[in-house]
């Protein structure tokens, strides 16, 4: 019933205005269109020296009341503003036409309200849904990427379904979650990736409690279609969303879809298809010179163990080799197909629009099948009432092989290190097993790439619903009510299965699988009233309102071993069968005495993680002339993972916008400057620990016990948490120039984050506990973001944009829980993957790695071991490395020449280190690029450790080592040594070139109003200095909290390059 | 017009004042975790604090208990040592960075830690007085556990969830506090009050005594005597009565092998219900009998029991292909040792070499799947008593106590373990007499007994499970201590490593104590660290006992 009440209110309010109705003057109908003859909604209407104003609904359809001696004013930001005497007409009907001057559009900011982008006091950007749609990306926020200032978008891996995290201004948080909050069409939408860690069972990953590095699972935004999108409004700081609280702490990315527009009754169709090949253009570099030797150039013929060292001699000239890099990966085929249907007739609007989308990707047995479809409404009641329904479904079906280190299954590093003299492509035995190299055991045997990928896998069905529902009621011109209303809803069931010959295993262990079934609802409605009054030269503004978010995640897990009863002659038995086939989505083929649960599946009950939130809002602004706008803002909430002494909290925020020009006119004089503005915000905002941080839980005990045994988990969870505060304050500006063909927008801004969540840091286990939770920690984030625009071409059939975005980000961390030292770290043990991790050190920037070092001596010079001219190594977690990037400069070009147009997108990033993992795991085994020289004798650059190192003399070392002979060289090398310093890149992220047929040749066509055919090719450039595979993924997805793993570089498959292909026809 | 505005008004009004507290209470409910309990019964607690003494295996960390330290420690007093020449632990290096010989602090601060008090905390709110006993003395077991391997620690402040610094007391404190705590354990244990029930008790204990009071008491008693003979070489041993301490303690104890405390698994086919040392688990394929222990048994150390075969070596230890008993050099690996002397691993694989289990399962005593994990023994007891009856002068007392002990071991390895032995090689109660007949092992004349004697045959009783208590007798007699008696050393021949062999970071010194926890203390609790000088010193680890000092 709770969920209705807000309709009730709203007919309710309905029925008591209805009677407020006054009619003297004749009624004035009409539509607007816009150039491309679509109706305009929005567009505002006067009469000429009164207050008496409308706008213009979904429909482009406007009524208002005048006489006949009154001039009706027609405006719209963006467009000419048209006077229409009324005359003897009963309907207007108007065209507009865009302006070239008055470049102030509306945006779309927090609570689906639209504001003139003039009055805002912070940075809101845009992306057109044309141009996401355009870089033909199956997961639309890998779009983003270069065509916003400040936004970071990684994606994890190459894989077809693979996540991809998204940070705007950097990390605020180093516990929590630093993506940002997903609004669409005022609806809060779940973007939430799996995450496998499950605490022991009491959370909601899996039941094998995974660290969350192994394997990848689809951020769920992806299941929007990107052809679904009308626009992208990114809120960058929280300034903009204090309004949307807690939740839009990182941020927002605000997207309104594409609504039913007037047809006149006629049934607007659009097609359009897309064909895509994908290929991996880029490896790791890796040596297959050297044959098998467990060290010191000493062979070791095959069969024994130690095949994967390649320290032996090299290869005999006549041994066979094998280019397996290049027989491993496949070439990936894509289709997708769209079709949007729009009918409408005045006051009601339909579209309808659906997706296939099939991606076979290039790393075998990976792919993704996705369809959409989504009707939408919007309907206008009566005089006031607008409705605007929605319902989208979505269904995925993804499967992918695991990624990470061999040892976890993962296939990428198996490949690398594959040993030249065996195809790569004969995996498998006429039983369907394993084909072994060296070891009787075949578990003992390392995976070969191609059988891992076929074998040790995950998938996923994914199916969801979202419906929305809009009502905007507008009882009179200086009221407007508008409630929000959606419930959001998936299941999704998933399995990761690890074969019962997997090196990942010991024999005993017959096989692994993990299954759970997880089922997301998420209601949540935001309900605001605005009035509007001008007073003199003052127009205010008034925004009351409310919001409501219940979301609950359901999810049951189960792991169980034994999938095979033994294993002989090579052949699986199951029951004295012989099988070859292992079904992972069936959770039943593991043996019942070895499964694991999550905590309450043990009693048939799904764990849950419920979030709960209430909050009311004001807003208020003040506008002067049209030229200096001050809003404040004021946000109550009150959520649920907080103990209650805590729960209610609060956080003001202001903004002041003033238009330089417009004050001071003189500025524009000389057509140089055409538009300046100036603005400035500051708010406050306020982030939630977890769900259930607060209370500690006793987990599973399986020791031996004839009842359930129990024992508490790892965490001291902390009863009295408060939520984590966090500062901004924002300047910037904005300047237009040469008849806007130059734009540019400025932004500093400074984030301090303090009273931090730490969430399981570590302390000594004398707490009782092994890890714990207190408001300890605290970083200020501050950077510059600039966007400029050229147009150095407008012309009518030629027209050319340039737009650049720059972002330069720094960051401190300034204090951490007091347990951990001065040069320790505070890290997610999700990004500790060898013996490196994300380690968080005070008075350093958020992007810091931690791992082993060189030892040095007082001048830093690396001391070396005398007896054996290798260098020492101070092992734990100490600094190495910053991944911070210098700048990001996206540069955006687009030309159009008549039917033509061609866009590209180079995404430039400069700076910032990245740890090799794989090179480092190559490295060790004698197949990495850098032991290519190993014939090569050298002396390493350093002093040696002979008790003069910190003495004004010390010794240089002067020993010369062969490594071929030493491999020791290469195996003790320290972490560091495998910190690329300053990685730069030049990534071609998009190219698109669009041809539509001239509307000469479609006047011959009847039934067919437009054709075009594109092309679109995507990471097809990449320049870097970077000697991996690919700079830019993650060893952990997003829902690794904090940092996360970005630059960290361990088994995850680089991204491939794409070409598509396709055309779009209206009918 | 007014109605117009205001009625509206008054309608939000109370609906939002309506919908504001449905709210609440709806974000009051999801405050609570769902999913797990803050509450859980003591009985179900109990059971996994048990498993902690060995090997804990939660859903929240695995291993913590006495068996993985042990594989280590058993190295320092040359139980065995690895395959590998120059190995750590083997030339008595200390650990660094890592959390190796780190399981006990683990067990007794978080395995053990908030799980016991929360025991003691809601036990008592039951009355349920012999699980508050219970839990007492899993606490007093701790604190002696702890000090006996890692000296100063957290005591007074442990378990203080508002503190992530904490400070370390003293070793006596410790010995203070765990017998402070073994006698309000014996007090909560001798009640039959309230809701003190056999049966209730036995389903935490399932695993441990079965719900039998008096085998908890007799443990705790087993503690205390512990604690008094840990004292032997002080002075104030048998200046202050400790010696008296402890046979009166040791006499309460354990009397006969059912009264012994061992853990018991249930096996299957996880991880957690199979014992830590056995083929399932996987983790001590690379280990191998030392030399030490192959020749006491076999008769091949000249000074003590030389010449007798023990036929205890059969069900303890592993043959080699020539089916005979040898070792390794414990910091040599496989050094010295002639591929035919390789001995088998202790699952037995016929191939020597083989750190894996073999095909068909031929482990035997400890070794096993489901063999149960003595913590302390009825032997021990009596061992307890020889030793300090000896060094009182009461030769006859030493000697009876001595004898029960090597007679209570006998039974217990026939007994609890005869699995996996040859008949030809089964100890026979002909064969057990014709090894306690010999006056080699056995003197006839009390005053014959010597403290090389009670110790080596203690040194062969604890082997493989007594790591912790082995170690501490060693360690008293700093290795290589003389018998004044004899003039000879007490460990007859033990030759700790040396030279090149003994870890140059011990500058020359021997092993005498396990640094803190890495992962809690030498990252976490850094200053209290180097205030004792465990953090800067390399040497940390061969800083004197307390116990082992005068």
């Amino acid at each position: 019933m709770r969920k209705f009440l807000p309709f009730v209110l709203f007919f309710a309010c309905l029925t008591m205005i209805s009677n407020s109705l006054l009619a003297q003057e004749k009624t004035i109908t009409g539509k607007v269109i816009g150039e491309d003859n679509r109706p305009q909604s929005g567009v505002s209407i006067q009469v000429k020296g009164t207050k008496l104003v409308t706008v213009t609904n979904q429909l482009g359809i406007f009524k208002i009341k005048a006489d006949p001696k009154q001039t009706l004013i027609f405006t719209q930001v963006g467009s000419v503003k048209q006077e229409i005497l009324v005359g003897s007409k009963t309907e207007i009907n108007v065209q507009l036409v865009p302006s070239q001057e008055q470049l102030d559009e509306v945006v779309v900011v927090a609570m689906d309200i639209k504001r003139n982008s003039r009055e805002l006091g912070y940075s809101t950007q845009n992306v057109t849904g044309k141009e996401i749609q355009s870089t033909q990306r199956d997961n639309f926020i890998n779009s983003l990427q270069g065509r916003v200032a400040g936004i970071t978008v990684t994606p994890t891996t190459g894989a077809a379904g693979a996540s991809s995290g998204i940070i705007l201004r950097g990390f605020n948080t180093l516990s929590g979650t630093n993506q940002p909050l997903f609004v669409v069409d005022g609806i809060i939408l779940d973007n939430s990736t799996l995450n496998t860690n499950s605490q022991g069972g009491a959370g909601i990953g899996l039941a094998s409690d995974l660290p969350n590095r192994n394997n990848d699972y689809t951020n769920r935004m992806a299941d929007l279609n990107p052809n679904d999108i009308e626009n992208v409004t990114v809120l960058k700081g929280p300034e903009a969303t204090s309004l949307y609280g807690s939740q839009a702490s990182n941020g927002a990315i605000v997207i309104t879809t594409k609504k039913s527009k007037s047809t006149g009754g006629k049934i607007l169709v659009t097609y359009d298809n897309n064909f895509r090949t994908q290929e991996i253009t880029r490896f790791a570099e890796v040596n297959n010179d050297y044959g098998p030797g467990a060290s010191n150039g000493i062979p070791t013929p095959p069969p024994t163990a130690g095949q994967f060292q390649s320290f032996g001699p090299v290869w005999p000239s006549t041994t066979k080799l094998y280019d397996n890099l290049h027989h491993f990966y496949k070439t990936g085929i894509s289709q997708t197909h769209n079709i949007g249907v729009e009918f409408g007739k005045k006051e009601m609007g339909f579209r309808v629009s659906g997706q296939f989308l099939d991606n076979q990707g290039v790393i075998p047995n990976n792919m993704l099948q996705k369809y959409n479809f989504k009707i939408s409404n919007n309907t206008k009641i009566g005089k006031y009432i607008t409705i605007t329904p929605s319902i989208a479904y979505t269904y995925s079906d993804n499967v992918k092989p695991l990624k990470g280190s061999a040892s976890t299954g993962g296939f990428l590093l198996s490949l690398y290190q594959w040993p030249a003299n065996n195809d790569v492509t004969n995996f498998t035995t006429s039983n369907g097993g394993k084909t072994t190299l060296f070891n009787a055991n075949v578990n003992s045997d390392y995976d070969n790439p191609l059988w891992s990928a076929y074998n040790n896998y995950s998938g996923d069905k994914n199916t969801r619903y979202v419906s929305t529902l809009g009502i905007d009621i507008t009882p009179f011109s200086w009221l407007s009510l508008a409630g929000r209303f959606g419930y959001d809803t998936y299941k999704q069931d998933g399995y990761l299965i690890t074969h019962p010959q997997s090196y990942a295993l010991t024999a005993a262990t017959r096989g692994s699988l993990d299954n759970y079934y997880r089922t997301y609802k998420g209601y949540n409605h935001t309900i605001t009233a605005t009035a509007k009054k001008n007073i003199g030269k003052f127009t205010t503004r008034l925004m009351v309102g409310t919001m409501w978010m219940d979301n609950e995640m359901e999810q049951y897990s189960v792991k169980g071993t034994q999938l095979i009863d033994s294993l002989s002659g090579g052949s699986m038995y199951k029951n004295g069968q012989i099988i070859t086939k292992l079904n992972p989505a069936d959770s039943n083929i593991s043996l019942p005495g070895s499964r694991v649960r999550l905590l309450r599946n043990y009693f048939g009950l799904p764990n849950l993680n419920i979030l709960r939130e209430l909050a009311y809002f004001s807003e208020v602004s003040v506008g002067y002339k049209n030229v200096a706008f001050l809003t404040y803002s004021h946000r109550f909430e009150t959520a649920s993972p907080l103990p209650a002494k805590n729960r209610n909290y609060n956080f003001p925020g202001a903004s002041l916008s003033l238009i330089v020009s417009d004050i001071f006119p003189v500025i524009k004089r000389g057509d140089i400057i055409n538009y300046f503005k100036l603005r400035g915000s500051m708010a406050n905002t306020a982030r939630l620990n977890d769900p259930y941080s607060n209370q500690a839980v006793f987990v599973n005990n399986q020791n031996s016990s004839v009842i359930p045994g129990f024992t508490y988990g790892f965490t001291n969870a902390n009863p009295d948490l408060r939520p984590e505060r966090q500062q901004t304050f924002e300047v910037g500006g904005e300047l237009r120039m040469l008849k806007n063909a130059i734009t540019v927008e400025g932004a500093y801004y400074n984030t301090l984050c303090t009273d931090q969540i730490s969430q399981g840091y570590r302390a000594s286990y004398a707490t009782g506990f092994i890890l714990n939770t207190t408001n300890a920690s605290s970083l200020r984030n501050e950077g510059i973001e600039l966007t400029v625009g050229v147009t150095p071409i407008n012309k009518n059939n030629f027209n050319w944009n340039v737009n650049f975005n720059f972002n330069h980000m720094w960051s401190k961390v300034l204090t951490l829980p007091q347990s951990i030292g001065i040069l320790n770290d505070y890290y997610n043990s999700d990004t500790y993957i060898s013996n490196v991790r994300g380690g968080l050190i005070r008075n350093h920037s958020t992007g810091t790695i931690t791992g082993s070092t060189y030892t040095r001596n007082t001048a830093g010079e690396i001391l070396i071991n005398p007896a054996t001219g290798i260098p020492l190594v101070t092992t734990g977690n100490l600094l190495i490395a910053d991944r911070s990037p210098n700048f990001t400069l996206g540069i955006n070009n687009s030309f159009r020449y008549k039917n033509l147009s061609l866009s590209f997108l180079w995404d430039w990033k400069r700076g910032g280190d990245i740890y090799n993992g794989t090179e480092q795991a190559l490295t060790t085994l004698g197949k990495s690029a850098r032991t290519s020289n190993r014939n090569t004798p050298l002396i390493v650059k350093g002093v040696l450790n002979d008790g003069f190192q910190n003495t004004t003399n010390p010794t240089l070392n002067s020993i010369v080592i062969n490594p071929y002979f030493l491999t020791s060289y290469y195996t003790s090398l320290p972490d560091e040594e495998f910190i690329q310093k300053n990685v730069n890149w030049l990534r071609l992220r998009d190219v698109s070139v669009n041809y539509t047929l001239p509307k000469s040749l479609m006047n011959h066509i009847k039934s067919i109003k437009a054709v075009s055919f594109f092309f679109t090719g995507n990471d097809l450039v990449l320049i870097t200095n970077y000697h991996g595979a690919d700079p830019a993924v993650n060893s952990n997805n997003p829902a690794t909290g904090g940092i996360g793993g970005y630059g960290l570089d361990l088994g995850s498959a680089p991204t491939p390059i794409s070409y598509s292909f396709g055309m779009r026809a209206n009918f | 017009m007014k109605n117009i505005i205001y009625k509206p008004l008054l309608f939000v009004g109370l609906l939002s004042i309506l919908f504001t507290t449905s709210c609440s209470k709806q974000i009051d409910d999801a405050y609570k975790n769902p999913n797990a309990a803050v509450v859980e019964p003591i009985e179900s607690i109990l059971s996994g604090v048990i498993g902690s003494f060995t090997a804990f295996y939660s859903s929240a960390g695995t291993g913590y208990g006495v068996q993985a330290d042990a594989i280590l420690l058993g190295r320092y007093i040359q139980y065995w040592g690895t395959t590998t020449n120059g190995e750590n632990y083997g030339q008595m290096g200390g650990t660094v960075n890592s959390d190796n010989t780190g399981s006990v602090w683990a067990a007794v601060y978080y395995g053990q830690g908030q799980n016991v008090n929360k025991i003691i905390q809601w036990g008592t709110e039951q009355q349920k007085w012999d699980y508050v006993g219970a839990a007492w003395a899993i606490r007093a077991w701790g604190w002696l556990e702890l000090t006996n391997e890692y000296s100063d620690a957290p005591l007074k402040e442990a378990f203080n969830t508002n503190l992530v610094q904490f400070h370390y007391d003293t070793q006596p404190e410790f010995y203070d506090s765990c017998r402070a705590v073994c006698y309000r354990a014996l007090s909560f244990l001798n009640r039959t009050d309230g809701k003190v029930s056999k049966d209730n008790l036995a389903i935490g204990d399932a695993y441990f005594f079965n719900g039998d009071v008096d085998k908890w008491k007799k443990f705790v008693y087993g503690i205390l005597a512990r604690s008094y003979i840990d004292l032997s070489n002080k002075q104030i041993f048998l200046t202050n009565g400790y010696a008296d301490s402890a046979i009166k303690y040791a006499t309460l104890s354990m009397a006969t092998n059912a009264d012994n405390a061992a853990v018991r698994v249930a096996g299957g086919l996880t991880s957690a219900v199979n014992n830590y040392f056995g083929p399932f688990r996987g983790n001590i394929g690379t280990i191998r009998q030392s030399a030490y222990i192959a020749d006491l048994m076999s008769g091949n150390n000249a000074d003590a029991f030389n010449g007798v075969a023990d036929p205890r070596r059969w069900y303890m230890l592993r043959e080699n292909n020539n089916k005979t008993f040898k070792g390794f050099t414990v910091w040599a690996g496989t050094t010295g040792v002639a591929a035919a002397d390789y001995p088998q691993n202790f699952w037995g694989n016929p191939t020597a070499s083989s750190t894996a289990a073999p095909t068909v399962d031929s482990s035997r005593y400890l070794y096993q799947n489901t063999s149960p994990w003595p913590l302390m023994t009825a032997s021990e007891m009596q061992f307890i008593i020889a030793e300090a009856a000896l060094r009182k002068g009461n030769t006859s007392l030493a000697l009876t106590a001595y004898t029960k002990a090597i007679d209570l071991n006998f039974d217990m390895i026939t007994t609890t373990y005869p699995q996996n032995v040859a008949v030809p090689n089964q100890i026979t109660p002909a064969v057990k007499t014709a090894y306690m007949s010999n006056t080699a092992v056995i003197p006839s004349n009390p005053a014959a007994l010597t403290l090389t004697q009670i110790m080596l045959q203690k040194y062969i009783a604890l082997y493989g499970w007594g790591v912790h208590q082995t170690w501490i007798d060693m360690r008293k007699f700093h290795y290589t201590d003389l018998d004044p008696a004899t003039g000879k050393q007490v460990y007859a021949n033990f030759t700790p490593p040396s030279g090149a062999n003994l870890i140059s970071t011990n500058n020359g010194k021997l092993v005498y104590r396990c640094r803190p926890r890495y992962n809690s203390e030498y990252l976490y609790n850094v200053p209290e660290l180097t205030r004792i000088g465990a953090y800067q010193n390399l040497d940390y680890n061969t800083y004197e006992m307390w116990f082992s000092q005068k």
